[in-house]
């Protein structure tokens, strides 16, 4: 059908089906059967029965790679795949519930806790078993169809439309969050928003429309734009300097504008900002995979404690920690940072030898001892094991409050930022970025030709963990009490996905990862439990979708590409077709050159 | 010390990878200004002896002395800071930086810029970086406009084959070396090119003033440019001398072609 082979339809309808039954398992339909994103019709709860069906659809129509070729799914034939996906995904979906109905509610619930009484009936549309299940197959195959339509639809219409569909469902889902915008700014958001059942159907009309042509006008003419733009900020200074006070301007009215609330979680994305642009040095820039990069975020955190004259929570009170120091905020965070480029020498050095996969497991051990250690009682005397402690300073300045006012952490967290960007980018462009460059790209080949890779190695882990350590410095002061149940290794692993997300070795895309995994899930409270899961789901899509990460750095694109290229060469040569290789590049590719040195 | 005599003196170097001795008793010696040629079958050891004298691997036994230094135990970059500065037998460049940029690279060792002086760009690291770009240009310029002009900033992946043994060149050359060693640099290049750069070797060290160490199959190139001849079997070595002298010695004869040729 349309280049799709039947096997791979039924396969992928399979597997819809059964992502459809494990989102039900998982309890995503019972909490959101009720959350309207537009009028009372379409709520989240309908939204997530044609989901995996959509996907399943939209994956299964992928242009094919048929004796070398590459062959897109037509238009017409690709939607009918789509259905045929989601009839049979739905047909699975259907199945399930019918068994489970069958089975005994009571009975799956022992092991299943969301498998309920109302799960069934909101999934037969309060008709029950079976006469809902038809209409729950249909809900599939329109999924499925759309799948299809929003891969195979002809340009000009998928991506408008695509685009008109995800900015309804993003304003939908922020239904709590943008009316208080509307009002901070002064306008009414009656028309826009029905309280308490997401957007007006008028309002909802209005942002596809919006969007859609916002869309379509980018993809006429926004790459001539974009082209424009850059070629100014190269060539005049004044723009360059003219687009990045545009930048710092927006970045510093924003939570004027937005609220506490909003600025809270600004806060946050601030702090997961200088965690990913010290991550980035390190992981980015010299590419040395660390997954402990908890540790610096908690020797940062702890450690301005200690030098602020914070105390340790015991069970009869407070007590002085055993090591301490009153200094102000402004004087012990330098301390804090140098101290914390030592512990990235300490941290470095044992692993100085070790690459790419071992350096980071061994990175991931180094991290754990870290966060062990902050719940330990061999060191409660010091920084209170599992009571922790509280009292961190307010860094108060200027009669600015940071620990009470959202508003005000964000501006501190903001001025770090901008320091830690500046650095960033000027060691970037610099002999030393030059340097970590072509470490990352051959680290034996560096080394012969002269970059002290023993030297550059040490360098990144200092400066990383010196930026982290700020990180945490500026966390500690956020919230005034430290304890070791914020540097697990979730952090180490949020970090790594903001810059993975964000693009390695990207600056902005720092700024654009933290804003999309620590920002959307922070105003979006409803989905507190399920955010590892959507974590796991948003890191899958990236690395399938856009590998390069959403703001690529020129250079790593270019690898990641390479690295394509080479494959496809090598999967040719498989064939023993050499010439066809000769033919795709011109002059041999490095790729496939490139064997261990002699 | 003395100055020394020779600019690389070897002494019994040996290396072993397990029972495969890949280098035995490897003893010779390169002068200031000369151009010696490696030859020798494959597997003779020539590339491991290249490795072995820039730090990639230690020698199990023998000395290395570089001007009269010991250079035994030294890192590869520290090698390539002495003066010593090589190219491989495939052809690694760091292929996403752009051609400026690898050659580039190749100044890091002569330059000192640190961390501070990089983030505030002091007037010094600015000159410096100045320099860095204009010497990269000139070691880019000795391959005439091949490298220069518009190319330079285009991704080192995007060169074809011969240029990008070129850039690997210029990029040795930019780390101002005596000594360069060409590890088989006519390689995969078509009979024209070959030519050209068995031209640019001898003005390596008629122009530049260098000492070239080279790898070479080509015969043609190692009669066109060679002082000396050294020929390695079985990692030792066993023949050296005039390109004519080492051509017609029954051992390499034998090494190339089998006894029954030799007799």
């Amino acid at each position: 059908m349309g280049g799709v082979p039947t096997r791979s339809i039924v396969r992928a309808g399979l597997i819809g089906g059964a992502i459809a039954v494990f989102v039900a398992l998982v309890g995503l339909y019972t909490k959101f059967a009720d959350l309207a994103l537009v009028g009372e019709q379409i709520t989240l709860g309908r939204l997530l029965i044609i989901a995996p069906a959509l996907v399943a659809a939209y994956a299964v129509t992928r242009p094919r790679i048929v004796a070398g070729e590459r062959r897109s799914v037509p238009f017409g034939p690709g939607v009918v795949v789509g259905v045929m996906t989601g009839l049979v995904g739905g047909a699975l979906f259907a199945a399930a519930v019918a068994f489970a109905d069958w089975f005994g509610v009571d009975r799956i619930r022992e092991v299943f806790v969301a498998v309920t009484e109302q799960l069934i009936a909101f999934l037969t549309f309060d008709k029950g078993v079976p006469g809902g299940l038809p209409e729950l197959i249909g809900f599939c195959v329109v999924g499925g169809a759309i799948g299809g339509f929003a891969r195979t639809a002809p340009e000009a219409v998928r991506r408008p439309a695509s685009a008109g569909v995800l900015a309804v469902i993003l304003f939908g889902l922020l239904q709590r969050i943008i009316p208080i915008v509307f009002v901070q700014l002064g306008f009414e958001a009656d028309w826009l928003y029905d309280r308490g059942a997401g957007l007006t159907w008028f309002g909802g009309l209005i942002v596809f429309v919006v969007a859609a042509a916002a869309n379509a006008l980018w993809n006429r003419d926004g790459g001539r734009t974009r082209e424009r733009v850059r070629r100014n900020v190269e060539q005049a200074p004044a723009a360059k300097v003219g687009l990045f006070v545009a930048i710092l301007a927006i970045l510093t009215i924003v939570p004027l504008l937005l609220g506490t609330v909003i600025s809270e979680v600004l806060g946050s994305v601030m702090i997961y900002v200088l965690l990913g642009l010290g991550l980035n040095i390190v992981v980015g820039y010299a590419g040395l995979l660390d997954l402990g990069y908890v540790a610096f975020f908690a020797f940062g955190a702890y450690t301005t404690g200690l030098l602020t004259g914070a105390f340790l929570n015991t069970t009869t009170g407070a007590a002085t920690p055993a090591l301490s120091a009153d200094l102000n905020f402004y004087v012990a965070v330098w301390i804090v940072a140098l101290l914390a480029a030592g512990v990235g020498l300490l941290i470095g050095a044992p692993v100085l030898r070790l690459r790419g996969d071992y350096l980071a497991i061994v990175t991931l051990g180094l991290g754990e001892i870290v966060s062990v250690m902050t719940a330990s009682k061999w060191a409660q005397p010091l920084i209170g094991g599992p009571q922790g402690m509280r009292g961190v300073t307010k860094a108060e300045v200027f009669g600015l409050n940071f620990q009470d006012n959202p508003q005000h952490f964000y501006y501190l967290a903001l001025a770090f930022v901008l320091l830690a960007a500046f650095v960033s980018w000027r060691l970037s462009t610099s002999r030393i970025g030059r340097a970590w460059n072509a470490m990352r790209e051959d680290e034996q080949v560096a080394d012969a030709m002269g970059v002290s890779t023993t030297k550059f190695k040490l360098l990144a882990f200092a400066l990383g963990g010196a930026i982290g350590s700020m990180g945490g410095a500026l966390f500690a002061v956020s919230i005034g009490s430290l304890t070791p149940a914020s540097f697990e290794i979730t952090v180490s692993i949020t970090a790594l996905a903001v810059v993975i997300i964000g693009g390695l070795g990207s600056i902005p895309g720092v700024l654009v990862g933290a804003l999309v995994l620590i920002g959307l899930p922070g105003l979006l409270r409803e989905f507190e439990e399920y955010r590892p899961l959507i974590y796991g789901g948003a890191l899958v899509a990236i690395m399938i979708l856009r590998p390069q990460g959403l703001i690529p750095n020129v250079r790593r694109s270019r690898e990641l590409e390479e690295e394509e290229v080479s494959q496809d060469v090598w999967a040719r040569d498989a064939k023993g077709e050499a010439e066809a290789v000769a033919a795709v590049l011109p002059g041999g590719s490095l790729g496939v050159e490139r064997e261990d040195l002699e | 010390m003395s100055t020394p005599k020779h600019l690389l003196e070897l002494t019994d170097v040996a290396k072993h990878f397990g029972g495969l001795y890949a280098l035995s008793g490897l003893s010779f010696h390169v002068d200031p200004g000369e151009i010696v040629s490696v030859i020798g079958p494959n597997g003779a050891g020539k590339s491991t002896m290249f490795n072995v004298v820039t730090g990639l691997y230690g020698p199990d036994d023998g000395s290395i002395r570089f001007r009269g230094a010991n250079v035994v135990g030294l890192a590869p970059n520290q090698v390539t800071k002495l003066g010593i500065a090589r190219t491989f037998q495939t052809v690694h460049l760091f292929p996403n930086m752009t051609i400026l940029e690898n050659a580039m690279v190749g100044q890091h060792c002569r330059t000192r810029s640190g961390v501070f002086g990089s983030v505030f760009r002091l007037p010094g690291t600015r000159r410096e970086e100045q320099r860095i770009r204009e010497r990269a240009r000139e070691s880019l310029g000795f391959f005439g406009s091949r490298l220069a002009g518009y190319r330079e900033e285009q991704p080192a992946s995007a060169l074809s084959y011969a240029n990008r043994r070129r850039l690997e060149m210029a990029r040795a050359l930019a780390t101002d070396p005596l000594l360069v060693m060409l590890d088989e640099p006519t390689a995969g290049m078509n009979p024209r090119e070959t030519l050209e750069l068995r031209d640019h070797i001898v003005r390596m060290r008629d122009e530049l003033g260098l000492t070239v160490l080279v790898i070479e199959h080509d015969m043609r190139v190692v009669k066109g440019v060679s002082d000396r001849v050294i020929a390695l079997d079985y990692g030792r070595k066993i023949a050296e001398g005039s390109y004519d002298e080492v051509a017609n010695d029954p051992q390499v004869i034998e090494a190339y072609l089998g006894t029954k040729a030799a007799g």
